[in-house]
């Protein structure tokens, strides 16, 4: 089911495509269910993300209601040309208009339906880091993958990555290259976007210690997942955060792992 | 009984190859249609491919860490025989029965 596309919003329409898949038939507990909403990763999609890796199908087949969003300028949302739209801080407001529009209501204890989990990847847990600290009456749960101390986008070489699409010049920093060439790979993605959302992150970098969020966290990351080194360091700012490392695995492709999704939906599952 | 082979699918955009990360089947299990099988990577991400068919897993092909091309053996299936049908073809099932028609004419037409 897809959410209609016009609704009333408080200034400017954010165009984001959001969808909300309901669980296989005779897998859920019966009556209403609190949603999960997953957020994608920088540069992927909730398709890339959450579909094509199977998670849509272990989550509905676990009995759970799903709502996905794509954030501004990836998968089927729309690409405002104001930076301001690509503000971790506007993306968050945004993402509390998509739960009201979905009908989620405030966590309290004892309601099965009310209040929302979350699942986040990448850049989407840091998102969900910060929203889960800011709204606290609405947020049950949440598993962090690939999570991080700092947005590893706030380091990208900016000017070096325009300089390089307008003219081609070399890009010197490496990593800053590889992700452009990654993020170039996804039809999808409006790369102009992509670079305004890079430019907004940078000001507005993430401290988690500034806003630690209160309720059970798992995070979770492969052990090969340079990104996410720091997990531990961040999982250490709450007295409520477990972790998990899934061995073998990395930033790309911890997204798959099985083991990942079964300790996610289980994590979710707990009370309260 | 009847085996059916089935190919590493095309997983679009010029992708050639793909690493298998993880066979979420072993040989010998009775799986269903739409299953997850096995977790591959290709240059661009990571993806969980669903069964293409319902049968008995008789051998999977690639180890963890291995490449394959796509179009080369992914997967062998052991089916009942009247299931098989020819690979690239839709089983055949009974005729499809008539629309309901939202028109108010008849029509004659079949």
């Amino acid at each position: 089911m897809t959410v209609p596309e016009h609704q009333t919003v408080e200034g400017s329409d954010a165009q984001l495509h959001v969808e909300i898949h309901q669980p296989d038939e005779g897998t859920g507990p019966d009556g209403p269910t609190r949603p999960v909403l997953l957020l994608h990763g920088f540069a992927s999609s909730s398709k890339l993300n959450w579909y094509d890796a199977g998670w849509l199908t272990a989550l509905s087949g676990a009995g759970r209601r799903v709502i996905t969003v794509d954030l501004p300028g990836h998968g089927r949302s729309g690409s405002p040309d104001e930076l301001d739209a690509y503000a971790p801080s506007r993306m968050r407001a945004d993402i509390l208009q998509v739960l009201y529009d979905s009908h989620v209501r405030p966590f309290e204890e004892g309601n099965a339906a009310s209040g929302v989990d979350l699942i986040g990847y990448s850049l989407g847990a840091r998102l969900a880091w910060e929203f889960g600290a800011t709204q606290p009456e609405l947020v049950h749960r949440m598993v962090l993958g690939g999570p991080s101390t700092q947005d590893p986008l706030a380091d990208f070489d900016l000017a070096g990555a325009q300089k390089y699409l307008a003219d081609g010049t070399r890009m010197s920093d490496e990593q800053s290259y590889s992700l452009l060439k990654m993020a170039q790979m996804v039809p999808s993605n409006n790369i102009f976007s992509l670079l305004s959302m890079i430019e907004a992150i940078k000001s507005e970098p993430f401290t988690p210690s500034e806003a630690v969020p209160h309720m059970p966290m798992l995070l979770v990351a492969g052990e090969k997942d340079e990104l996410a080194a720091t997990m531990t360091d961040l999982a250490g700012l709450s007295p409520k955060a477990e972790t998990l490392v899934l061995p073998a695995r990395s930033h790309t492709n911890a997204v798959t792992s099985r083991a990942f999704k079964n300790a996610a939906i289980d994590f979710l599952a707990e009370h309260p | 009984m009847a085996e059916i082979s089935f190919p590493l699918p095309d997983l679009g955009e010029g992708l050639i190859e793909a690493t298998v990360l993880e066979w979420l089947v072993s040989e010998g299990d009775q799986i269903e249609r739409n299953q997850p099988l096995v977790e591959v990577e290709t240059s661009k991400s990571a993806v969980e491919l669903p069964s293409p068919q319902a049968g008995k897993v008789v051998k999977t092909y690639g180890e963890p860490g291995g490449k394959i091309n796509v179009g080369e053996p992914l997967i062998v299936f052991e089916v009942a025989d009247d299931t098989a049908g020819i690979v690239g073809t839709v089983p055949r099932e009974e005729a499809p029965k008539r629309r309901v028609r939202l028109s108010a004419l008849p029509d004659d037409e079949d």
